[in-house]
């Protein structure tokens, strides 16, 4: 699953290309015949998928990514509170939008990926939320868990049909805020909350 | 060890004065950037402020080298001998400065976990533990030897003006012109 910081992409380009298109929410997805009906497993394609944020630094913005290391997925369009949800991140081989942000962000005062190489995300509960959902959960940064609520969009993929839900593009956007965790370094130069901007390609195990 | 000259070879003097500018400068710097909103413009300042510093922690290194090699004159008579004393003790306090100061500012960048880049190009190796408690401490150890130093250069200013202003006893002069 993770195959490295050199197989990840760029977010902008990824929504940006021509043949992803928002599907009809989850009440569209949920009309997508029996075969679906149930709680489907699917695999994340780590290297078409981004976990993206940014910060404030100053007048200024710091962006950066870091690479999905496990992701395990169960959905159901049809009762989506059957949704379930666990994802491990890479802190290790984060990345940021200069070389002494990605030093700092996984030094010891911030994310220490030395003694805490991975984000854990596990969902709690999943509601619709409109065109969307909302995706309840607990986050684990740091050693410290703390819940979190992201909001999703569902698209299909470039190539599939509509009511196609073997190959899905989830986009997930929120925010943390690093004091929750402990993730306090250069909080006088680096703004507390970090946004979540996290798109993920996946698809429906055989 | 050679004798010492009748006056202070050029070497010396573009020594002295270099120092003096990078001290004045990279004290001004070094203030305005823990002051500053730090943001990318302006982040390079604070990679301006080591490379200036760890420039003059070369350039004491020459400058002691150098005055082995042609040691500089002593000091003209004329004063008290407790202000003779005043002055060989500053003079020795800034030389222990010149090195100190710019090494506790080496061990304080260390201690953040970031490289400590300088010319935009050369990792310094770290030289103290990365730890929230040490960076504190010799950030502390930092500003407090810099005030000392500056305080000893005001003096050492104080000195040469009232040698070269009120005494008028050449001391001021041979530093300047040799």
């Amino acid at each position: 699953m993770n195959r490295g910081p050199s197989r990840r992409i760029v977010l902008a380009s990824v929504l940006l290309a021509p043949g992803i298109r928002l599907i009809g929410g989850i009440a569209g997805l949920s009309l997508a015949g029996p075969a679906h009906a149930a709680p489907a497993r699917y695999t994340l394609d780590a290297a078409r998928s981004l976990v993206r944020f940014e910060t404030s630094f100053g007048p200024d913005i710091i962006t950066g990514d870091m690479p999905v290391k496990a992701a395990d997925l169960t959905l159901d369009f049809a009762n989506v509170a059957n949704c379930r949800v666990l994802v491990r991140l890479d802190v290790a081989h984060a990345r940021a939008s200069f070389p002494f942000a990605a030093q700092a962000m996984k030094g010891p005062k911030v994310l220490d990926s030395t003694g805490y190489p991975e984000i854990l995300f596990k969902s709690t509960m999943v509601r619709r939320n409109g065109d969307g959902a909302r995706v309840s959960g607990d986050m684990t940064i740091k050693g410290v868990t703390r819940p979190v609520t992201l909001d999703a969009a569902f698209y299909r993929q470039k190539g599939t049909a509509a009511g196609d839900l073997n190959h899905l593009s989830i986009r997930l956007t929120g925010l943390v805020r690093r004091s929750d965790y402990g993730a306090i370094g250069w909080s006088d130069m680096v703004s507390d909350e970090v946004r979540l901007d996290i798109l993920a390609r996946i698809d429906r195990a055989e | 060890m050679a004798a010492p000259a009748p006056t202070f070879s050029l070497l010396t003097r573009v020594l002295h004065w270099l120092m003096a500018a990078g001290i004045l400068g990279t004290f001004a710097l070094g203030a305005y950037v823990a002051r500053m909103e730090v943001g990318l413009s302006n982040l390079w300042l604070f990679g301006l402020h080591k490379t200036i510093g760890i420039s003059l922690l070369a350039l004491a290194m020459i400058r002691l080298l150098w005055h082995r090699l042609r040691p500089p004159p002593g000091p003209l008579p004329g004063p008290p001998e407790w202000q003779m004393a005043l002055a060989r003790l500053t003079h020795k306090a800034l030389y222990l400065l010149m090195f100190a100061v710019p090494l506790s500012g080496w061990a304080y960048a260390s201690a953040t976990g970031l490289d400590v880049l300088i010319f935009n190009r050369f990792v310094l190796p770290p030289i103290a533990p990365v730890s929230e408690l040490w960076e504190a401490r010799l950030l502390l150890l930092h500003r407090t030897l810099t005030w000392t130093l500056l305080a000893l250069v005001a003096l050492h200013v104080a000195g040469a003006l009232k040698r070269g202003l009120i005494s008028r006893d050449g001391t001021l002069a041979r530093m300047i012109r040799g």
